[in-house]
C-alpha cells in the first residue's frame, strides 16, 4: 500500500494512468502460481528431473504412460538445471516440487538437512521391501534408519577397451588386463607418441622409446592406452580398486589410508610417466565433448577407458564401427579383490513440504513397478534395479555386454559413494586432490592427508550439528 | 532550531523516507543479521543455533578461505590498476580531435555493457585451449598458448583479461574528466616544449585526480565482490582452486553446502575488507586529489 | 594542431585497440551463424560456408574432409553426403531387403485429430475413464506445452501422420512401424549437409571428389537463432520476465530515487549532507555480503521462487541513482523553486512541476542504468528463482550452457547474441544520453 501512496504523492493526477499500468505489470510479474489442477480436474504433480537428452525422453515416455494410465493425477515433468542446488533452495523457500529425480549421492545430504519426506509409511502400505531391489541400491536410498527415496535407473562401471587397437598393438583383443599392473603395461604398449628424429616427425609406440626418450618427455601423445583422468568422473574413488575405504561408516574419514594413497599415487603416475603438459595438451584436444564423435574413446585416441553401462549407446550413436568390449575394471589384486565397481543410481524422492505427497508416491511407485521400470531403464540403456526381471530383458537389451554390468551390480565388491551428509564436499576435496596429484602440484600422500584433515574437520562440524538435533529429528521423521 | 528548520527537517525526512525504509529493510537489517548468523550454525532449513565465535575460528584454519582471499586480492590488485591504466591510455588517445572519434569511443565502451553472463560465455569460447580463437591468434605469432581455463597458473590472468576488456566505463569517465582540463594548460606546456609523457604526469593526472579516485574506489569495490565470471567460467574454482574468488566461496558455502553461518562470517570479513581497502585508497590519494573549483 | 606523426600513431593505436576490443563480440556473432561442424575448424573461418558438388546428376551439399595444404583443383578429397530413404515424401529407415523386389523399412508416425477446428497430436490410451459412444474412442490430447488431456473423438477423425523431422521422430508419442514396400518405391534423397541433424533417419556415405568439382559458397545459418530459442525452451517467457522486471525496476527506481534526491538537494534541512555521505557509504554494501540474510528474509515473506525479491527493493531508491540525480538537481538554479514557493506551491508540486520536467534527461539516464542492471543481473535471479518459468534471460543463458556441457557452441553463441543484441541496440539508440550519464556519475564525487 505504501508504494501506491507514494505513487499518488509523487505523480499526482498527471501520473495517475501510470498506476494501473504498474499494477498490471506487478500482477504479470507475480501471477505465476504453480498450477494445481489441469483443465480436466486432475491433480498436478510437479516433477523435477535432471536428465536431458535421450535419458530425459525415456523418462518422459514413462510419465506419459503414467498420465495415460489413470485419470486422477497429471505428472508435469520439468527439466531443471543445477538440480541439487535448486531443490534445496526451493524446499527451503517453502515452494518445492512434488517429486524430484536426483542422484543417489544426494540422499544422505538432503535427508539430514530435513529436505526430504521419509517414505517408510508408504513403502509399508505398498508392500515394497528390500528384497525387491539389488541390495546396494536399497542401501543407497537409506540414511539414519529411514528410507528417503526409491531407485530409478542404476548403473555400474567397467573397463571398455578397443579391440582393434589391441590387435594393432599385438595384444590379444579378448584378454583385457586383470590387474592394475597388467593395465599399466598394456597401456604403455597401446600408447603412441610423436617424436622428432633428425628433424622428421615420427610416430612410435611408447614401449619402443629409449629410456632417455621416455625421460625427456619430448614428444606429443597421439594415442593413449589409458588415463586414470579420462573421463575423470570417478577419480575420487580409485581407492576402491586398491581395497580402500573412504570412511569407517561412523565418524571417521579414512582418506589417508595406505590404499587410498596408493591409488592416488597410481593416478598421478600416469601424468608423471607421459609428462604433465603432454597429457594436458592431449586432453584439451577433446575437451568436454563427451557426447560427440570427438570423444577420445569413440574416435580411437584412447584405447581403454572406465565407463558406465550407458557407454554402449554413445558408441552406437557416434562410432558404430568401433570394435569394443567390456569387462570388470581390474583391481590391484584380482585374487582377493575381484569385480570391483561403483554402483549408483538416480533416485525419485519427495521433498519435505511437497503439496501432494500421496499422489507423488503413487507416481514413484508406478515407475518402480516392473513394466515401466524396464521401459525406463531400456531407454537409458541401463539395467533394472529390481531383482525380478522379465524374461528376455537381458537378451533383448541392446548392450551386448549388459550381463557384465548386471553381474558387477551383484558383486560383493560393488561399492557405493559414502552415505554421509557431507559427501558433496568430500567429493570436491578428493577431486581437487586428484587434480593436484595429476598436475604434479602436490605429492599423493600430502594431498590425501590434506583431504583427510579438511574433510574430518567438516565432518565433525556436521556431526556436531546432528548430535544436537538428532532426537528431535528422528521423532519428527517417525511421526511423519 | 528555528521553525523553518524544523519544517524543512520534517519535509526533508519525508522526501527521503523511501530510502530510509529501504535501507532499514534491505541494508541495515541484513547486515545486523549477517553479523548475528556469523555466530550461529545455520542452514536455512533448520533454525539458527548460537555457537559463539566458532565460525571465525574455523575460518582461521580453513585453507580454502585463505586461498580465496589471496585469489581475490591478487585479482583486485592486478586487474584494477591494469584496467585503469588502459582506460586512461585510451582516454588520452581519444581526448584530442581525431577522425571517427565517437565511433572509437563506442567500440571501446561497448564491452562494458555486455551482460556478464554473455561475457563469460564468450570468454570460455575464445579462451578454449585447443580450438579457441586466442590461441590460434597466438600461434600465428609463434606462441603456443596455454590451457587458459585448465591451468592453475593461467586461470587468474584469464579473469583479469576479461575485466580489462570491460574497462569502457572507466574510460568514458576519464574522457569526461580530460575534457574539463583547460586546453590552455596543454598549449602552454607545448610552448615550454614538454613532451607527451611530461604533460601526462604534470597536467593530466593531477587534473583528473578526482575521477581517478572515483574509478579506483569503484574498481576495488566491484572486483572484490566479483562473482559472475568466475562462477560461470570455473564453477568449482578451476584447477587447484586457483580461480576461486571470495564471493564464489561465500556462495558455495551458503547455497551449495548450506553452511550459512559460515558464509555470513565470511561476508562480514568481505565487508570489513571493502571498508579497509576503500579507506586505504582514500588515504593514499589524500593530498593528491585536486578539486578544480572547490 | 598536433604533428602528423603523432596523429598517425594515435590513429594506428586506436584502430588496433578497437579491433582487439571488438573481436570477441564479432567472434560470438560469427560462431552464432555457423553450422556445428564449422565452429571448431582450424584455421578459424569468420563466415560459414557450404560445399556443393554433383552426385548422380543432382547438386548436393556435402561435408568436406581435410584438405592438404598444397591442394590444387585436381587434388582428391574425401567428401561425405547425407541422405535419407523416402517413400513418397516420408523418410524411412531401411531395415533389410526382404527380397529382390521388396524391402522392409521402419516408418515413424504419430496420430492427429481435429478438435474444435484445430489439429492436435494425440495418443491412444489403454484404460478408458470416459464413456465412448459407438464409433468414438478416448484419447490423450497433447497440448502445445506438452501436457495432456483426455477427450473423446470419433474413430474416423484420427489420422496417421508420418513424422519427417528428427525432432518429430524423437517425440514420445511417435511410434515406429515396420512396413514392406516394393523396392522401386523407396527412393534415396540427399539432404543438405549443414542441416542434416534436422532430418529424420539420416545416413551418410563417403565419396571422393576433386577439389575443383566442389563449389564453395557462404552459407549463413540464420536458423541457429530460432533453433537456440527453441533449445532454450521458454525463451519468450524468459524475455517476458526480464522485460517485466526491467520495467518494474525502472519505474520503481526512477520514481523513488527522484523523490529522495529531491530531499537531498532542494530542501535545506539540518544534517542533510552528513546523512547524504552515509547514503553514499551504503554503496559499499555488496550483495554477497547480505545475500544470506536477504534470502532468509524473503523466505519468511514467502517470496522465494517468485520475481518479487528482484523488483520490490527497486521501489526504495538506490544510493547510486540518488547520487546521480542529486548531482543534476543541484545544477538547477534555486531561483526557480523560490519563485514557485513564493507563489504558494507545495514542495510536492515544485518537485513534480518544476524539477521533474527539467530533470527528464537525468531521469532517463537513471532509467537506462537500471534497465541495464536488471537485464544483466545474475546473482539475484540465481539465488531467488527456483522455477524455470520465472527465469530471466541471464540466468536462462547460464542454465542453457550448464545443460549443454559445452558442445553446441553455435547455439550457445546464438543465444548469447540474442541476450547481448538488445543492450547494444539500446545503447546505440541512446548513445548520447548514455555517455553523458556515465560521465556525470564520476564527476565532482
Amino acid at each position: 500500500m505504501m508504494i501506491v501512496g507514494w505513487f499518488l504523492a509523487a505523480f499526482g493526477r498527471q501520473g495517475f494512468w501510470l498506476l494501473p499500468a504498474c499494477l498490471c505489470l506487478a500482477i504479470v510479474a507475480c501471477s505465476h502460481q504453480p498450477q494445481q489442477q489441469t483443465e480436466d480436474g486432475r491433480i498436478v504433480v510437479e516433477y523435477w528431473e535432471h536428465w536431458t537428452g535421450f535419458e530425459g525422453e525415456a523418462m518422459q515416455a514413462v510419465v506419459d504412460d503414467f498420465n495415460a494410465s489413470q485419470n486422477r493425477i497429471y505428472v508435469k515433468k520439468l527439466t531443471v538445471s543445477q538440480m541439487d542446488q535448486k531443490v534445496i533452495l526451493a524446499t527451503a523457500g517453502g515452494n518445492p516440487p512434488d517429486v524430484v529425480g536426483l542422484w543417489s549421492y544426494n540422499v544422505s545430504t538432503y535427508a539430514e538437512k530435513g529436505a526430504l519426506t521419509p517414505l517408510n509409511k508408504y513403502l509399508e502400505a505398498e508392500g515394497i521391501t528390500e528384497a525387491d531391489y539389488i541390495p546396494a541400491l536399497w542401501d543407497l536410498c537409506e540414511h539414519r534408519g529411514f528410507m528417503w527415496a526409491l531407485p530409478s535407473t542404476p548403473a555400474t562401471i567397467a573397463l571398455h577397451w578397443n579391440r582393434r587397437l589391441f590387435k594393432e598393438a599385438g595384444l590379444d583383443p579378448d584378454e583385457p588386463p586383470t590387474s592394475i599392473e597388467e593395465l599399466d603395461a598394456m597401456a604403455e604398449r597401446l600408447t603412441i607418441v610423436e617424436i622428432k628424429r633428425d628433424g622428421v616427425k615420427q610416430r612410435v609406440r611408447y614401449t619402443d622409446l629409449t629410456q632417455s626418450g621416455r625421460d625427456s618427455k619430448d614428444f606429443d601423445i597421439v594415442q593413449l592406452g589409458f588415463s586414470p583422468n579420462e573421463p575423470g568422473w570417478w577419480k575420487q574413488m580409485w581407492g576402491y580398486w586398491f581395497g580402500g575405504d573412504l570412511w569407517d561408516g561412523q565418524r571417521t574419514i579414512t582418506a589417508d589410508s595406505k590404499e587410498n594413497i596408493d591409488a592416488m599415487t597410481w593416478h598421478g603416475s600416469y601424468s608423471q610417466k607421459y609428462g604433465v603438459d603432454n597429457v594436458k595438451k592431449f586432453s584439451a584436444s577433446f575437451g568436454a565433448h563427451f557426447a560427440s564423435p570427438q570423444n577420445p574413446f569413440l574416435d580411437e585416441r584412447v584405447a581403454m577407458v572406465i565407463q558406465g553401462v550407458w557407454m554402449y549407446n554413445f558408441i552406437e550413436k557416434y562410432s558404430p564401427q568401433l570394435d569394443w568390449a567390456a569387462a570388470p575394471f581390474p583391481s590391484i589384486d584380482p585374487q582377493t579383490l575381484p569385480d570391483v565397481t561403483i554402483i549408483d543410481c538416480d533416485i525419485l524422492a519427495i521433498p519435505a513440504g511437497a503439496k501432494h505427497p500421496d499422489e507423488a508416491f503413487e507416481f514413484i511407485s508406478y515407475v518402480n513397478s516392473q513394466g515401466p521400470m524396464e521401459k525406463l531403464c531400456l531407454g537409458h540403456r541401463k539395467f533394472s534395479p529390481l531383482t525380478t526381471v522379465s524374461d528376455g530383458f537381458i537378451e533383448q537389451h541392446p548392450n551386448p555386454y549388459i550381463k557384465v554390468f548386471i553381474d558387477l551390480a551383484h558383486s560383493p565388491n560393488a561399492r557405493t559413494t559414502p552415505q554421509m551428509s557431507i559427501w558433496q564436499e568430500y567429493n570436491e576435496e578428493l577431486s581437487v586432490a586428484a587434480d593436484r596429484v595429476f598436475g604434479a602440484i602436490m605429492p599423493a600422500d600430502q594431498a590425501m592427508r590434506y583431504v583427510e584433515e579438511r574433510v574430518q574437520w567438516k565432518f565433525d562440524r556436521a556431526l556436531r550439528r546432528w548430535d544436537l538435533t538428532k532426537d528431535e529429528r528422528i521423532k519428527h521423521w517417525t511421526e511423519q | 532550531m528555528t521553525r523553518k528548520q524544523r519544517h524543512n527537517l520534517r519535509l526533508g525526512l519525508l522526501f527521503i523516507s523511501p530510502w530510509i525504509v529501504g535501507f532499514l529493510i534491505f541494508g541495515a537489517y541484513p547486515i545486523v543479521m549477517a553479523v548475528y548468523y556469523s555466530f550461529c550454525d545455520y542452514d536455512v532449513l533448520r533454525d539458527a543455533v548460537w555457537v559463539g565465535p566458532l565460525n571465525y575460528q574455523d575460518m582461521v584454519t580453513d585453507d580454502v578461505f585463505w586461498k580465496s582471499l589471496y585469489n581475490t586480492l591478487f585479482y583486485t590488485v592486478v586487474s584494477v590498476p591494469l584496467s585503469l591504466t588502459l582506460a586512461l591510455m585510451i582516454a588520452v588517445l581519444l581526448n584530442r580531435p581525431i577522425l571517427g572519434r565517437s565511433l572509437f569511443r563506442t567500440f571501446f565502451y561497448i564491452p562494458a555493457i555486455v551482460p556478464l553472463v554473455a561475457v563469460s560465455m564468450i570468454w570460455i569460447w575464445v579462451f578454449e585451449g585447443e580450438s579457441g580463437l586466442l590461441n590460434y591468434g597466438l600461434s600465428l605469432i609463434g606462441i603456443e598458448g596455454p590451457q587458459w581455463l585448465n591451468d592453475a597458473s593461467w586461470t587468474k590472468p584469464t579473469l583479469i583479461l576479461s575485466s580489462v576488456w570491460q574497462t569502457g566505463g572507466a574510460m568514458v569517465l576519464f574522457l569526461a574528466g580530460l575534457q574539463d582540463v583547460p586546453r590552455s594548460l596543454y598549449e602552454s606546456a607545448d610552448l615550454d616544449g614538454a613532451g607527451p609523457v611530461e604533460q601526462l604526469r604534470h597536467i593530466t593526472i593531477p587534473m583528473i585526480s578526482p575521477v581517478l579516485y572515483f574509478n579506483l574506489v569503484m574498481g576495488i569495490i566491484l572486483s572484490i565482490q566479483e562473482f559472475v565470471k568466475p562462477y560461470i567460467m570455473m564453477p568449482n574454482g578451476g584447477e587447484d582452486r586457483s580461480a576461486l574468488l571470495f564471493a564464489v566461496y561465500i556462495y558455495q558455502n551458503a547455497f551449495q553446502y548450506n553452511n550459512m553461518g559460515y558464509a555470513c562470517a565470511m561476508a562480514v570479513v568481505l565487508f570489513a575488507m571493502i571498508l579497509l581497502l576503500t579507506w586505504l585508497a582514500t588515504k593514499a590519494m589524500a593530498g593528491h586529489v585536486y578539486y578544480g573549483g572547490d | 594542431m598536433q604533428r602528423p606523426g603523432i596523429q598517425f600513431t594515435r590513429m594506428v593505436l586506436l584502430l588496433i585497440g578497437s579491433a582487439v576490443f571488438m573481436i570477441p563480440l564479432l567472434w560470438m556473432v560469427s560462431t552464432a551463424i555457423k553450422p556445428i561442424d564449422q565452429t571448431m575448424t582450424m584455421p578459424p573461418k569468420w563466415l560459414p560456408t557450404k560445399a556443393v558438388t554433383t552426385i548422380d546428376n543432382q547438386s548436393v551439399e556435402v561435408g568436406v574432409g581435410k584438405i592438404p595444404d598444397d591442394a590444387g583443383a585436381d587434388t582428391e578429397v574425401s567428401i561425405t553426403a547425407a541422405y535419407q530413404y523416402i517413400v513418397g515424401q516420408s523418410p524411412v529407415r531401411m531395415v533389410e531387403e526382404a527380397g529382390s523386389d521388396q524391402v522392409v523399412v521402419e516408418v515413424n508416425y504419430h496420430l492427429e485429430a481435429t478438435i474444435d477446428g484445430k489439429d492436435y497430436p494425440i495418443r491412444r490410451v489403454k484404460n478408458f475413464s470416459l464413456e465412448p459412444a459407438a464409433g468414438e474412442t478416448e484419447v490423450a490430447v497433447i497440448n502445445p506445452d506438452g501436457s495432456m488431456r483426455r477427450r473423446l473423438v470419433k474413430e474416423d477423425a484420427i489420422r496417421k501422420i508420418p513424422d519427417d523431422s528428427a525432432e518429430a521422430v524423437s517425440q514420445s508419442y511417435s511410434f515406429t512401424v515396420q512396413e514392406v514396400y516394393p523396392a522401386d518405391e523407396v527412393a534415396k534423397r540427399y539432404v543438405p549437409w549443414n542441416d542434416r541433424q534436422k532430418y529424420a533417419h539420416v545416413m551418410t556415405e563417403n565419396r571422393i571428389a576433386t577439389l575443383g568439382s566442389l563449389d564453395e559458397s557462404t552459407d549463413i545459418q540464420w536458423s541457429n537463432f530460432s533453433e537456440a530459442v527453441h533449445e532454450m525452451k521458454h525463451f519468450w517467457v524468459y524475455l517476458g520476465n526480464t522485460l517485466a522486471l526491467c520495467l518494474l525496476t525502472v519505474i520503481g527506481t526512477a520514481m523513488s530515487s527522484a523523490i529522495v534526491a529531491y530531499g537531498f538537494s532542494r530542501i535545506d534541512w539540518p544534517g542533510r549532507d552528513k546523512v547524504f555521505l552515509f547514503v553514499l557509504g551504503t554503496m559499499m554494501i555488496p550483495l554477497p555480503v547480505v545475500m544470506v540474510p536477504l534470502y532468509s528474509l524473503f523466505r519468511e515473506l514467502g517470496w522465494i521462487g517468485t520475481l518479487r525479491p528482484l523488483w520490490v527493493p527497486a521501489f526504495f531508491a538506490s544510493a547510486f541513482n540518488v547520487f546521480l540525480l542529486r548531482q543534476f538537481f543541484r545544477t538547477i538554479p534555486s531561483e526557480l523553486s523560490e519563485a514557485a514557493r513564493i507563489d504558494g506551491c507545495s514542495e510536492l508540486r515544485i518537485f513534480l512541476q518544476v524539477i521533474v520536467p527539467l530533470a527528464k534527461p537525468s531521469i532517463t539516464v537513471v532509467a537506462l542504468f537500471q534497465f541495464l542492471y536488471t537485464w544483466n543481473d545474475f546473482l539475484g535471479p540465481l539465488i531467488y528463482l527456483t522455477d524455470e518459468k520465472d527465469y530471466t534471460l541471464a540466468l536462462a543463458l547460464q542454465a542453457f550452457q550448464s545443460q549443454q556441457g559445452g558442445t553446441q557452441w553455435h547455439y550457445l553463441m546464438a543465444a548469447s547474441t540474442l541476450v547481448v543484441a538488445p543492450i547494444i541496440f539500446l545503447f546505440f539508440l541512446t548513445q548520447r544520453t548514455f555517455i553523458e550519464g556515465v560521465s556525470m556519475s564520476g564527476l565532482k564525487g
